[in-house]
C-alpha cells in the first residue's frame, strides 16, 4: 500500500464537480508528477489533499487515515504544501518566516530551543539561504521568495511534500535550482513528492511517474516515456506537438508547433507512432 | 529574542511605570507632590484628597493604561485575522455598533449602569457580524474594510437620527459619551474593566505565532497546523471582550489601535511575538500621555481624550503616510 492512497476521489465548487472519479496511489519516495491543462483539477486536487476541501465523493488517505480526520498539528508535520505563490502582507525576516514552518513541532507554551535554531541554519544552508536571514520577504526576488516558501515547507521536516506548480512564475534559472533543490532533499530526507507542472518538459526530467489529468479524470499514469507521447499530449491538450528524446537526459522533451509553421511543413513533421 | 528588542521592551515599560507616577502626580487639584506622595504610600489615611487620589485620579490612570493596551492588542488580532494593516474596531464598525447601542440606551432611559452593557452588546454585535462575513464569504480584505465602513456610516446615520427625533437633554451625557473620554465611568465599571481585559491579553500572548502564521492566509496557516476554527473563536471573542470593555469603560477612542501596531512594527518588524507586547506597551504609554493632557492642557475645563487622541493620530497617520515610499506602507 502507498503512502497516500487517492480512492475514488469526486470533488469540487458548489455543484460544479472537478474532479471526477480519480484514483491512484503513492509510495513513499517517489517523485510524482501531475500534468494535465488548465481546468483539468490540479488544484483542486491539492486542495482536497490539505483538507481545504471536502470530497462531494471517495477520499484520500494519508497512511490508512482520511486526512480529514488528521488534526492539523500532525499533518502539518507529516505534510508541507507549497503553494504557486503565497502573498505575505505583514513584513517578515526570512528567519522568522522560515521558523514558522516549525510551529507544529512545538507545544503552546513551549518556546523555541537550540534544536530549532540548529535547525533553521541547516534549512537556510541547504536552501543557499543563510546570507538573506535578516532580509525582509519583500526585499527578495520572485526566486528567492519561492525558496523561502520552499525553505518554510523544509522546516516541517515533512514526509510528504506536494506542490502546486511551485516554479510557475520563475524563470529557466530559478526553475532549474528550485527543482534540484526539491530533488536533493528528497534524496537526503528519503522525502516523497507529489507536484503538478504547466511546463510539460520540467516535469519529464524530475518526475519518475506522471499523472496525466484531463476533465477531472486520469488521462493515463506511468514513466514520462509513457505518458508523454505526441498522441496522449495533442488528446489531452488540444495542441500539435512534436515529442523527441532529450539527448541528455534521454526523457521524452515536447516541442510546441505554432499554425504557421504546420501549414508551412510540407508533410506533418512527425509520423504516426514516432516519438523517438 | 534578540539583546536589543528585550532592551527596547525593558525600557518602554520603564517609561510606561515613570509615566504612571508621574500621571498620578499631576492633576488641577492643587495636591502638592509631596503629599500625593504621602497619600499614595498611606492608602488608609483619611481626607478628601486622599479620596481625590485613590478613587478618582489613580483608577482613571489605571483605565487609561488598561484601555490604551487593550485598543492596541485588539488593533494587532484584527490586522493579523484579517490580514490587513488598515483593520481596527474603527475602521471595522466596530465602535459605532456600540455608539448605536449607547445611543439606544440612553433614548430607552436606561443610561447610568445599563449604557456601558448596552454598548458591549453593540461591539459585540458588530464584531460576530465581522466574523461572520470574514469566515463565510470569500471577501478580499478590503472589501472587509470598506463593508466596515459602511456599517460605520449606517451606524452613525442611525445615531443621529435617533438624536435627531429626542430631546438635547437626553442624549448630552451620550455624546460626551461619543467623544470618547475616560472620566465618565462609573467606579463600578472601571473595577470590572480590567476582568475583562487582563485575561484576554492573557490569553492572546499564548497565540503570538499563531497569530504571524495567521497572516499568512487561513489556507497555509491550517497547512502549517494551526487549528483554525478554535484559534479564530479564541482570538475574535478575545478582541470583542476587550473591544467591548473599553467601548463600555471611555466610549469611543479612535485611532490607538491602527497607529501603534505600525510603530510597533517600525521597531520590531512583523512577528507577533515583539509586536503584541509593544503595542501593549506602546498603547498604554500613549493613552496615558494623552489623557494626562486632556485632564490639564485647558484647565479648568477638560479634553475627551477621543478628540487628542483623534488630533495626535491623525497628524502622525498623515505624517507616516507623506514619508512612506510608494508601495512600502505595510
Amino acid at each position: 500500500m502507498g503512502i497516500l492512497e487517492v480512492k475514488d476521489l469526486f470533488c469540487g465548487y458548489e455543484k460544479v464537480p472537478v474532479i471526477k472519479g480519480v484514483s491512484f496511489s503513492v509510495n513513499k519516495g517517489e517523485f510524482i508528477g501531475i500534468i494535465g491543462p488548465n481546468g483539468a483539477g490540479k488544484t483542486t486536487f491539492f486542495r482536497a489533499i490539505s483538507g481545504l476541501l471536502r470530497p462531494a465523493g471517495g477520499g484520500i488517505e494519508y497512511k490508512g487515515k482520511d486526512v480529514l480526520k488528521i488534526p492539523p498539528k500532525e499533518f502539518a508535520s507529516e505534510i508541507a504544501v507549497i503553494p504557486q505563490m503565497l502573498d505575505v502582507p505583514f513584513d517578515f525576516t526570512v528567519g522568522e518566516f522560515v521558523m514558522m514552518g516549525r510551529f507544529s513541532l512545538r507545544g503552546r507554551f513551549e518556546s523555541l530551543k537550540e534544536e530549532d535554531h540548529k535547525a533553521l541554519k541547516e534549512i537556510l544552508e541547504m536552501t543557499d539561504m543563510t546570507s538573506l536571514k535578516e532580509r525582509r520577504i519583500s526585499e527578495l526576488s520572485g526566486g528567492e521568495r519561492q525558496r523561502a516558501v520552499l525553505a518554510q515547507g523544509f522546516a516541517q521536516e515533512p514526509e510528504l511534500l506536494i506542490m502546486d506548480e511551485p516554479t510557475a512564475a520563475l524563470d529557466i534559472g530559478h526553475k532549474v535550482r528550485i527543482m534540484d533543490l526539491v530533488k536533493r532533499l528528497k534524496k537526503k530526507r528519503a522525502l516523497t513528492v507529489l507536484a503538478a507542472f504547466h511546463d510539460l518538459n520540467l516535469a519529464s526530467v524530475y518526475s519518475d511517474k506522471l499523472i496525466l489529468l484531463k476533465e477531472g479524470k486520469v488521462f493515463t499514469t506511468g514513466t514520462p516515456g509513457d505518458v508523454l507521447t505526441y498522441q496522449n499530449v495533442e488528446e489531452v491538450y488540444k495542441t500539435l506537438v512534436v515529442v523527441k528524446e532529450d539527448p541528455v537526459s534521454a526523457k521524452p522533451c515536447v516541442f510546441l508547433v505554432s499554425a504557421e509553421d504546420e501549414k508551412k511543413s510540407p508533410q506533418p513533421p512527425f509520423s504516426k507512432g514516432e516519438t523517438l | 529574542m534578540k539583546k536589543k528588542n528585550v532592551l527596547i521592551l525593558f525600557a518602554l515599560a520603564v517609561v510606561l511605570s515613570g509615566g504612571i507616577i508621574a500621571a498620578v502626580l499631576v492633576g488641577r487639584s492643587g495636591i502638592g507632590v509631596g503629599k500625593t506622595l504621602y497619600y499614595l504610600l498611606h492608602p488608609c489615611a483619611a481626607g478628601m484628597e486622599r479620596d481625590i487620589l485613590w478613587q478618582i485620579r489613580f483608577p482613571r490612570v489605571i483605565l487609561s493604561v488598561l484601555v490604551g493596551a487593550a485598543l492596541a492588542s485588539c488593533g494587532v488580532v484584527f490586522q493579523a485575522l484579517l490580514r490587513n494593516p488598515l483593520a481596527e474596531s474603527y475602521t471595522l464598525g466596530v465602535s459605532g455598533g456600540a455608539a448605536f447601542g449607547a445611543v439606544l440606551a440612553a433614548v430607552l432611559k436606561l443610561s447610568g449602569i445599563y449604557l456601558p452593557f448596552f454598548a458591549f452588546f453593540g461591539s459585540g454585535a458588530s464584531i460576530f457580524f465581522v466574523y461572520i462575513i470574514a469566515s463565510k464569504k470569500r471577501f478580499s480584505n478590503s472589501a472587509l474594510i470598506l463593508g466596515g465602513v459602511v456599517l460605520s456610516y449606517l451606524f452613525s446615520a442611525l445615531v443621529l437620527l435617533i438624536f435627531s427625533l429626542s430631546r438635547a437633554e437626553d442624549v448630552h451625557g451620550v455624546l460626551l459619551w461619543l467623544m470618547g473620554d475616560l472620566s465618565i465611568a462609573s467606579l463600578c465599571v472601571v473595577k470590572m474593566t480590567p476582568f475583562f481585559i487582563l485575561p484576554a491579553v492573557g490569553i492572546l500572548f499564548m497565540f503570538t505565532r499563531d497569530l504571524n502564521i495567521l497572516t499568512l492566509g487561513e489556507e497555509k496557516a491550517k497547512q502549517l497546523g494551526v487549528n483554525l476554527a478554535t484559534t479564530k473563536k479564541t482570538l475574535f471573542i478575545c478582541a470583542s471582550l476587550m473591544a467591548g470593555a473599553c467601548v463600555a469603560a471611555a466610549g469611543i477612542i479612535g485611532f490607538v489601535g491602527l497607529i501603534i501596531p505600525h510603530i510597533a512594527r517600525k521597531i520590531f518588524g512583523a512577528d507577533h511575538r515583539k509586536v503584541l507586547p509593544a503595542s501593549c506597551l506602546i498603547g498604554a504609554i500613549f493613552l496615558l500621555v494623552c489623557d494626562t493632557a486632556a485632564r490639564n492642557i485647558i484647565y479648568p475645563l477638560e479634553l475627551p481624550v477621543g478628540v487628542i487622541t483623534g488630533i495626535f493620530g491623525g497628524i502622525f497617520f498623515l505624517s507616516f503616510l507623506w514619508n512612506t515610499k510608494r508601495g512600502n506602507l505595510f
